[in-house]
């Protein structure tokens, strides 16, 4: 049995488990994996790891999850600090079940991208720049002179202007006019703003395992590309996580980087092959990817 | 030059900038009482990382200067309103300025005592029991369960049981007795987490990059952090561990990617070490306090960049 771990209407969900059920596999669905009829044990000491999440299910039986997403609280008839509190926890128990268990699990969670999820470009900076990838220019300032010298700088390379990005949400907003600039400085007079490289179209790829999937045509210089995008998928951990490439300053880099790819991006082949390929990384021999499980 | 970011009301932060001033240890303090007021910066990140400055009307910090960082988060009540702003958009502005300067953390080439990502570990206390296990420390025997009956059966296999948040919320460990039995069912709206009760000494184990300040503890108290509260008395002294043990937290906080730690252990009566759990944002004043242990300067040390 393989668990999916996400909405019902999750697309990725759906296509999976269609997709195993074409190699006569079961896989299940599940919102809210701790919610009833879930029954935790998970039992840690000096003989190993042993759990089971469901009575009718030993987790041992569970060939392979997918985690999309692991569902949230319902708040109703709980006081906020209690909300806040059993929330935190179903979060802690949950990323220490999927990590125990001794079955593919796709993406596995380490802590750092389990309590960081939708973080924005930045956090991946390091892991990016390491695997060679280019990515576009990044100033956080308070100086209004420095933002200026940015929009300058920029407008001199002829490149498509600047973009704030908060680092509190997920929006941008072109800097388009001298207005926009200006609003931009009555912001700094409080906090430093974060000013990115505007960027061209850009190119989708998921990263599933060792197969790069494009979107649409792949750009001339894929083979590169890939070998980059291949290492830093493995550096972060991710079997399967979605990258977007764009130009900036004539040379393509990285400008998105999602965990949880959203497949309704994809036109119908790439997403295709991205099931395909989802569906081999879960049905590959369980030992092979089991990492740090107690034996 | 030394960048701690913290602030002098915690007295954690302030036992840092002190033992700076005594080592001769040029530092300069961003004050997370006030941040980001009052403060000024320019950082640019390039195909080499983060370069740029940091400023306020005292003093002028280039980054490529800055030998080491010590960051320690102040809560939401010890920071000071900002000016000319209702409270509502001053905390998304905090918000805003504070992940700034942890982007820049995260990513800056010098020591950094922490980086964010390795204290997230921290949230997950059964998570951290298998990256414990994995760094070759033993744990306690832990249940997490929504079962009522396997807590029962957990209790009759270890008799003295206790149980403890899963997160970092509300971290206080009680021990299992009549009253906790008798609300077992609650366990239906979400798991718990059970250890049994491991008798022994306490030992708190402080790595600074790649040394080792182990503390033995004797108290009465289930968590000696709190025996105050039941008017019962703790008593610290430096102890020696063995070097396997010493060897195993050195790559615990590796493996947590942490340069500082805390770790937690208990010597059982047979003389085994288990260990509960790794902070990733020590308050080791309590412990250089009571026994003298030159832990703060071994952070002075590594923050220069002289660490072993």
């Amino acid at each position: 049995m393989f668990l999916l771990l996400g909405h019902s209407n999750d697309t990725c969900c759906q296509g999976v488990r269609a997709g195993l059920a074409d190699h006569g596999l079961d896989a299940r669905i599940i919102a809210s994996p701790l919610a009833p009829p879930a029954k935790l044990t998970w039992h840690l000491d000096a003989d190993g790891l042993t759990s089971n999440l469901y009575p009718h299910l030993p987790d041992r039986s569970i060939d392979g999850v997918l985690v999309r997403d692991t569902g949230w609280l319902d708040p109703a008839g709980w006081a906020e600090d209690d909300f806040a509190y059993m929330q935190a926890e179903l979060r802690a128990v949950m990323l220490a079940w999927l990590n125990g268990l001794n079955c593919p699990v796709i993406n596995r969670p380490d802590a750092s991208q389990w309590y960081r999820s939708g973080v924005p470009l930045m956090a991946w900076r390091r892991q990016l720049r390491s695997a060679g990838l280019k990515l576009p220019e990044v100033v956080i300032t308070s100086e209004p002179g420095e933002a200026v010298s940015f929009r300058r700088r920029l407008e001199t390379g002829g490149d498509n202007g600047a973009v704030y990005s908060p680092l509190t949400n997920s929006s941008s907003y072109l800097l388009a006019d001298d207005d926009a600039w200006s609003r931009l400085t009555s912001v700094q007079a409080h906090v430093p703003v974060c000013l990115t490289e505007a960027h061209g179209p850009a190119a989708l790829a998921c990263v599933v395992g060792d197969e790069v999937i494009w979107n649409d045509a792949p750009p001339p210089d894929a083979p590169l590309i890939e070998a980059a995008l291949r290492r830093f998928a493995t550096a972060a951990a991710l079997i399967f996580v979605e990258i977007a490439i764009a130009p900036v300053r004539e040379e393509p880099a990285v400008v998105l980087v999602e965990p949880r790819p959203r497949l309704e991006r994809y036109n119908e082949p790439a997403r295709t092959r991205i099931i395909a390929a989802l569906v081999a990384a879960l049905t590959r021999d369980a030992a092979a990817d089991a990492k740090r499980v107690a034996s | 030059m030394i960048l701690v970011c913290g602030g002098l009301a915690d007295g954690v932060t302030e036992l840092v900038c002190a033992r700076l001033q005594d080592c001769g240890y040029p530092y300069r303090l961003l004050d997370f009482a006030r941040f980001p007021a009052g403060y000024r910066c320019n950082v640019r990140w390039t195909e080499r990382g983060p370069e740029g400055w940091i400023a306020t009307d005292e003093w002028h910090l280039d980054l490529d200067d800055i030998s080491g960082v010590y960051a320690r988060l102040l809560g939401a009540d010890d920071r000071a309103p900002l000016p000319g702003l209702d409270p509502a958009d001053a905390a998304v502005l905090r918000t805003e300025a504070d992940l700034g300067l942890m982007a820049l953390l995260e990513d800056i080439a010098c020591p950094v005592v922490n980086r964010i990502g390795g204290g997230l570990s921290n949230n997950s206390k059964p998570y951290q029991a298998i990256v414990i296990r994995s760094a070759g420390l033993g744990v306690p025997p832990t249940l997490v369960t929504s079962d009522p009956d396997a807590v029962r059966a957990f209790q009759a296999q270890h008799g003295d049981v206790i149980y403890k948040s899963a997160s970092g919320v509300r971290s206080i460990v009680r021990r299992v007795g009549d009253e906790q039995l008798a609300r077992l069912d609650r366990l239906r709206d979400g798991p718990a987490q059970f250890q049994a009760f491991v008798p022994g000494r306490n030992v708190r184990v402080h790595t600074v990059g790649t040394s080792v300040f182990a503390t033995a503890i004797e108290s009465e108290a289930v968590d000696y952090r709190y025996a105050h509260l039941d008017g019962l008395t703790t008593r610290l002294e430096p102890v020696e561990l063995p070097a396997s043990v010493n060897e195993a937290c050195l790559r615990l906080a590796q493996a947590c990617d942490l340069l500082f730690a805390g770790i937690d252990l208990k010597q059982t009566p047979s003389g085994e070490f288990v260990c509960f759990e790794v902070n990733p944002c020590p308050g080791f004043l309590y412990y250089e306090r009571h026994t003298g242990q030159p832990i703060s300067t071994a952070l002075a040390e590594l923050l220069r960049g002289r660490a072993h």
